[in-house]
């Protein structure tokens, strides 16, 4: 590929915004450079220089879309902010844009609400279209459009995973909790990351036993080809992919004739399908509803459904708002029921919700090993001090990508926080047969 | 007439209408018509009404207030002085404000006393928090190294048409109210007579350039606003 074909896709690629969405076009036309969204981000509080600021950063896409889509770029050029695209524009944007951690706290603070996410999963897609998508990247997309999940597991490791899971739960408890799979008519289909069936499986106990308790094990199932809800297309910027990755879950939806969509603890993944594919009818409207398993099981706990046996979990724990659900999709309070039921020392961190510091590893970052120091020391540095500041010796995160990046931020800095998902919390203490988990001691 | 005068006067107010009005239109109506499939809702979402959440944010700036205190003061003060002062302009091209005022019991005198006070102290707030608003441009690092010519130009312009207002206020060539409403009225009979008063001339030369470079500028953000607000703030 020579490099003016590269340049003529970059420019073909930008100038396409005038077609959409919404929020890319009319980003191109309002930002006032007042400096705001730098004030509040988290990697440019990590290390403030140019390179990380977001508005600059933004412009890098908007300074191409001046110069071929605007009037005033195409007669004054520099002087309006324009510019043609370099030879090795996209390589150089394979690392710019692949240093926002697309949080979206930058559009609370802009007094326009400008989301430079957006842009910044624009010059993704254009980083995509010419080849130079960061390989882990690359890799996790290939395997998830082939095998169903982004862990590349076969359908019978998986249920080799449930096998153990639910010899666990007996272990815990001295009776049987199902898990059930493949149960074609099962009212709900619980969609989790795969982190949480084959990494962190407690959140996915902690869900079976409160279908347990409610005498509900017979109206959920999972499915042993479609148990991982995480999509990278999202981080990609490729809408391709990120389709194509979301339609098989749907049909899996469909063919298990599922009243309920029950979303796992996976910010992205939840945000797709209730925010980007029903709102959007990726697929036309559909037989199902959408609804995340922190919402089904806050529920339940409020109408007093659930028991717990609160010393279970004596340790100070504190929750991290995941971006995409708190900042994205509304799940704010559900998590904070669920914890302050199931744990003694509740504490929040300043601030919280919607206005929540990204962990750091946000828009797929956490699983780039290759920038893990730039995770480490610059855009994950205010999460350890947020958390720090707390006492908290567990920090609660419905994400797969926040509880890595949080693990290694715990390890690097060495702060000794234990790092875990919301149900896990519960799985430790919900009362089956007014009896707790007995486990080992989970507090070390 | 001399040619500034004509240029000033009578070219310029029609073309800069023409460009401001037909410009804004257009941007609205491809702003409204670009499609949005997926929902970008910020949450937790405002609790009243879409309209009063977007309304509340170009009024009083409230996501700027969290983030920026001392933006807020400085910006929130030059805007609400710049709209104040827009407002006050109904005098200078109409004399039904003052006729609305008198009937309600002021004097004409009282008008122009109040007009005196509050527009010469609107114009020193607004050159004061515009100045600022420029050094912050030179001083605070995270907004100096995205500042362009764009930035730097809409505030220069800016400033000089409120220096020039200021100028005929406080200074010797004061405005005349009675010149640029016959002027006004003139335009629209299409039989123009204009003012000769060069600070006059220089001022209105000026913010009528600003009309025509607000649709293809940044100063566009006064409109593009209401959408990009509307956008997160949809529940």
């Amino acid at each position: 590929m020579t490099k003016s074909t590269n340049t003529e896709k970059v420019i073909a690629a930008v100038s396409a915004i005038d077609q959409g969405p919404k929020v890319l076009k009319t980003y191109m036309e309002t930002c006032v450079k007042c400096g705001t969204c730098a004030e509040v981000c988290p990697v440019y509080y990590g290390k403030p220089e140019q390179r990380f600021n977001p508005a600059w950063r933004s412009d890098l896409v908007r300074s191409i879309y001046r110069k071929y889509n605007t009037t005033v770029g195409k007669v004054f050029g520099g002087l309006a902010g324009a510019r043609a695209p370099d030879d090795n524009e996209a390589e150089k944007w394979a690392d710019y844009f692949y240093e926002c951690t697309g949080c979206r706290r930058c559009a609370v603070y802009c007094p326009f609400g400008i989301d430079n996410s957006v842009i910044t999963r624009k010059g993704r897609a254009v980083v995509d279209t010419l080849g130079f998508t960061p390989p882990t990247m690359q890799k996790v997309i290939e395997v998830s459009l082939k095998t169903g999940n982004t862990d590349g597991a076969t359908p019978q490791a998986f249920k080799a995973s449930i096998d153990f899971l639910e010899e666990e739960m007996r272990d815990e408890h001295g009776v049987d909790i199902k898990i059930p799979v493949d149960v074609v008519g099962a009212e709900y289909f619980y969609v989790p990351p795969s982190g949480d069936v084959m990494v962190n499986p407690e959140a996915t106990t902690g869900v079976a036993k409160v279908f347990h308790v409610l005498g509900m094990q017979d109206k959920w199932t999972m499915s042993s080809h479609y148990f991982d809800g995480a999509n990278y297309g999202l981080f990609t910027g490729n809408d391709a992919h990120m389709k194509a990755d979301n339609k098989p879950y749907v049909e899996e939806a469909k063919r298990l004739g599922c009243k309920v969509m029950l979303m796992g603890e996976c910010g992205h993944a939840y945000r797709i399908m209730k925010r980007m594919m029903e709102a959007g009818k990726w697929w036309g409207d559909l037989p199902f509803k959408i609804m995340n398993c922190m919402e089904f099981t806050a529920e339940k706990i409020q109408q007093g459904k659930l028991q717990f046996d609160k010393s279970k979990n004596p340790q100070p724990v504190t929750y991290h708002d995941p971006c995409n659900f708190g900042r994205s999709c509304d799940i704010i309070e559900e998590p904070r029921v669920i914890l302050q039921a199931s744990c003694t020392d509740f504490r929040e961190m300043t601030p919280n919700r919607g206005e929540n510091w990204c962990c750091g590893g946000g828009a797929g970052l956490s699983a780039m090993d290759s920038i893990k120091e730039f995770r480490m020391s610059v855009s994950g540095k205010k999460k350890v001090e947020q958390i720090r500041a707390t006492g908290a010796q567990y920090v609660a995160a419905a994400c797969s990508n926040c509880k890595r990046q949080l693990t290694q931020l715990s390890e690097y800095h060495k702060t000794g926080v234990a790092v875990g998902g919301v149900h896990d919390m519960l799985s430790r203490a919900i009362l089956i047969n007014g009896k707790a988990a007995e486990r080992k001691d989970f507090t070390g | 007439m001399s040619a500034l005068q004509l240029l000033v006067g009578v070219v310029l107010p029609f073309v800069a209408v023409l460009v401001f009005v037909v410009g804004m239109a257009y941007r609205f109506r491809v702003w409204f018509k670009t499609p949005q499939p997926a929902k970008m809702t910020l949450t937790p979402a405002p609790k009243g009404s879409l309209a009063g959440a977007v309304l509340a944010e170009t009024m009083f700036f409230p996501s700027l207030f969290k983030g920026d205190r001392v933006l807020w003061l400085f910006s929130w003060f030059f805007h609400v002085t710049l709209a104040l002062i827009a407002l006050g302009h109904i005098r200078v091209v109409t004399g039904l404000a003052d006729a609305i005022l008198i009937s309600m019991g002021m004097t004409a005198e009282n008008v122009d006393q109040m007009s005196s006070i509050s527009g010469g102290a609107a114009g020193i707030v607004i050159l004061a928090t515009g100045a600022l608003l420029l050094a912050r441009r030179f001083v605070v690092a995270r907004v100096r190294e995205i500042s362009g010519t764009g930035d730097f130009l809409a505030l220069l312009l800016l400033l000089t048409i409120i220096f020039t207002g200021n100028m005929m206020r406080f200074g010797a060539e004061h405005f005349d109210l009675g010149q640029t409403r016959a002027w006004v009225h003139s335009l629209l009979t299409l039989s123009p007579t204009v003012p000769a008063n060069g600070t006059f001339l220089v001022h209105a030369l000026l913010a009528q350039l600003l009309f025509i470079y607000i649709p293809f500028s940044k100063i566009l953000h006064f409109g593009g606003i209401f959408f990009t607000q509307a956008l997160v703030k949809r529940s």
